[in-house]
């Protein structure tokens, strides 16, 4: 705050003097950025030009004033690695599954609470509970409920005839990642179907109804109809829930740290395991790089698909 | 019309069942919480809360560290609240009335900072944490969790302040007052709703928040709540009843008031990713 009035007090001018334009100086408006902008500087954007610069080096946890530059040696030496081609694939099952399966769900959800019924707005606040619940919340039930021995989710699955054997399912490398993905999930579709709750909003019920009379099934009208209203909706919810679900840290890393034997670990769980159980700072941040440029391809990439769609649309 | 009575009755059943899976986790920390020993070990598990055993709340605070997280955490989310909402005001401003040279950059760099990963970023602040003497206290905390939410509460502010007429603004303006006297006097109550939302968001980023006050803070007596229950996972020490007391207690507040706002949360997110 400080700062900002200093730089900015020679430059305003004095009131009455003179008053150039109707928003004031030229001046005005980094006045009133100034004290964001420089946080996220400090905090956002020096920390990340360092990792970068770190993904260049061999730097160790215990001594890392001394970092020695090595060029692309962590990148060459990750990307040989098998063990990281198994992240990124765990990591692209993890965030696909993600994708799908909550948008797939939300809308489901946000389909049967459009209808008109007593009781609709208690339904809507009910659902968006889990969203609402804080991660560590949602890890620390979620382990309890699928405790091995008195765990409610294996002994209704042992009720039904399905249980897992030995109930272990978090230590269990099959069921751990399915597991994970249902807790996540668990958390993300009162997002999704509220979101697509309130793009339903907008369908033209006329033009469903007209749909109806021309003889359309339901499964058509709703090709014909809601799809087309709420398509850019589902798109952004794909694009939101892809970077949610790359950067998601502390459920998995509090349910699985990453295991048993590597089984859930997504290139976050990696990059932090790298960090601070191997102490490899360079990798780590090499590691972090890799999910990064995917973030920028994949935001790049439906901004190029967003714009075609648009083009190819005659308005 | 029998057809018609089956529909409505699957639709009742359908919504009742995503209703159970949405509210039983917690409902069930609820329950644990409430359980005795016997009802927790027993074969066949009690499946509603054990109210005789209400105590286990006022004993989860007055024993043990609860309490003590609880009130750490409350600062380190009002400081927060304070801190971002009171930069993402003019920020939000700034980029929604004036035109000016690197705003584009700006803007792109806000959303950027959304898919920055929190474990990514935890190295590099713990560096500069330890140059200026943060680590070990409230105040880094109040400032990174600030810096982390700012973003997200600044892009809903501007979208709150793009929807206020120009017009009122301007009427203030050939009054002769300065930028900063019409943000606060027109603007600021305008946008009241969105400020509030914003302040809960903030909030609650700062009251969940776990990566940076578990690498951040060493002193137990400073811990914040996300933290002391995050290590209750595969610790066996501490009877359940009280792990999932606390926990209770911790969640209750964030689903209440999100509850309250989410209306403005979910506009504000979305809102803020299609911009870019």
């Amino acid at each position: 705050m400080t700062v900002v009035e200093q730089t900015g007090a020679p430059k305003t001018t004095p009131p009455g003097r003179r008053r150039p334009s109707p928003l004031g100086s030229k001046w005005t408006p980094y006045l009133f950025l100034a004290p964001a902008a420089l946080f996220i500087l400090v905090f956002q954007a020096v920390p990340l030009v360092q990792e970068v610069y770190l993904s260049f080096t061999r730097t160790r946890l215990l001594n890392p004033t001394r970092s020695e530059w090595v060029g692309l040696d962590n990148f060459n030496r990750i990307f040989g690695d098998p063990e990281f081609h198994r992240t990124l694939l765990i990591t692209f099952v993890y965030v696909i599954t993600c994708v799908v399966v909550a948008i797939g769900a939300g809308l489901v959800v946000a389909l049967l609470l459009n209808r008109k019924f007593r009781g609709r707005g208690v339904a809507r606040a009910l659902v968006t509970v889990p969203w609402a619940a804080p991660g560590i919340a949602v890890a620390l039930i979620a382990t309890w409920m699928l405790n091995a021995q008195y765990g409610i989710v294996n002994r209704f699955l042992d009720a039904v005839g399905l249980g897992v054997p030995g109930g272990a399912i978090l230590d269990s490398p099959r069921y751990a990642l399915p597991a994970v993905l249902a807790t996540t999930i668990w958390q993300l579709f009162p997002f999704t179907s509220v979101v697509l709750l309130s793009a339903l909003q907008s369908v033209p019920q006329d033009l469903n109804e007209a749909a109806t009379v021309d003889g359309a099934g339901r499964w058509a009208t709703f090709r014909a109809v809601t799809w087309q209203v709420i398509k850019p909706t589902v798109g952004l919810l794909a694009l939101l829930m892809t970077i949610w679900s790359l950067r998601r840290f502390e459920l998995i890393w509090l349910m699985t740290k990453g295991g048993p034997v590597g089984a859930t670990e997504t290139l976050v769980i990696d990059l932090y395991s790298q960090a601070f159980d191997s102490k490899e700072l360079g990798s780590a941040a090499a590691i972090g790089m890799v999910g990064v440029v995917i973030s920028l391809i994949v935001i790049i990439g439906s901004r190029l698909v967003a714009r075609a769609v648009e083009k190819g649309d005659v308005r | 019309m029998r057809r018609f009575r089956f529909g409505v009755t699957a639709r009742i059943v359908a919504v009742l069942v995503v209703l159970g899976v949405a509210v039983f986790p917690l409902y069930w920390m609820f329950v644990t919480a409430l359980s005795s020993n016997s009802d927790l070990f027993a074969d066949q598990p009690r499946l509603t809360p054990d109210l005789g055993q209400f105590g286990v709340f006022v004993d989860a605070l007055a024993e043990g560290k609860a309490a003590g997280w609880l009130l750490n955490s409350l600062i380190i989310a009002v400081g927060t609240m304070v801190l971002s909402v009171g930069l993402g005001i003019p920020l939000g401003y700034a980029l929604s009335r004036f035109s000016f040279w690197g705003k584009a950059v700006l803007t792109v760099v806000l959303l950027f900072t959304q898919m920055l990963p929190e474990a990514l970023m935890v190295v590099p602040l713990f560096a500069l944490f330890r140059r200026f003497e943060l680590l070990d206290s409230l105040t880094g905390l109040v400032l990174v969790n600030s810096a982390f939410v700012l973003p997200i509460v600044a892009l809903i502010l501007k979208g709150a302040i793009d929807g206020i007429p120009k017009e009122l603004e301007e009427a203030a303006r050939a009054d002769g007052a300065r930028p900063f006297t019409t943000l606060t006097r027109i603007n600021v109550p305008l946008i009241a709703p969105s400020i509030a939302a914003t302040a809960v968001i903030a909030f609650f980023h700062a009251w969940n928040e776990y990566v940076f006050a578990v690498t951040f803070i060493f002193n137990p007596d400073l811990q914040p709540a996300s933290v002391g229950i995050a290590n209750f996972i595969g610790e066996l020490g501490t009877p359940i009843q009280t792990v999932m007391a606390v926990a209770f207690l911790f969640t209750l507040p964030a689903v209440a008031f999100y509850l309250l706002v989410q209306k403005y949360v979910v506009s504000g997110m979305t809102a803020g990713a299609v911009k870019g």
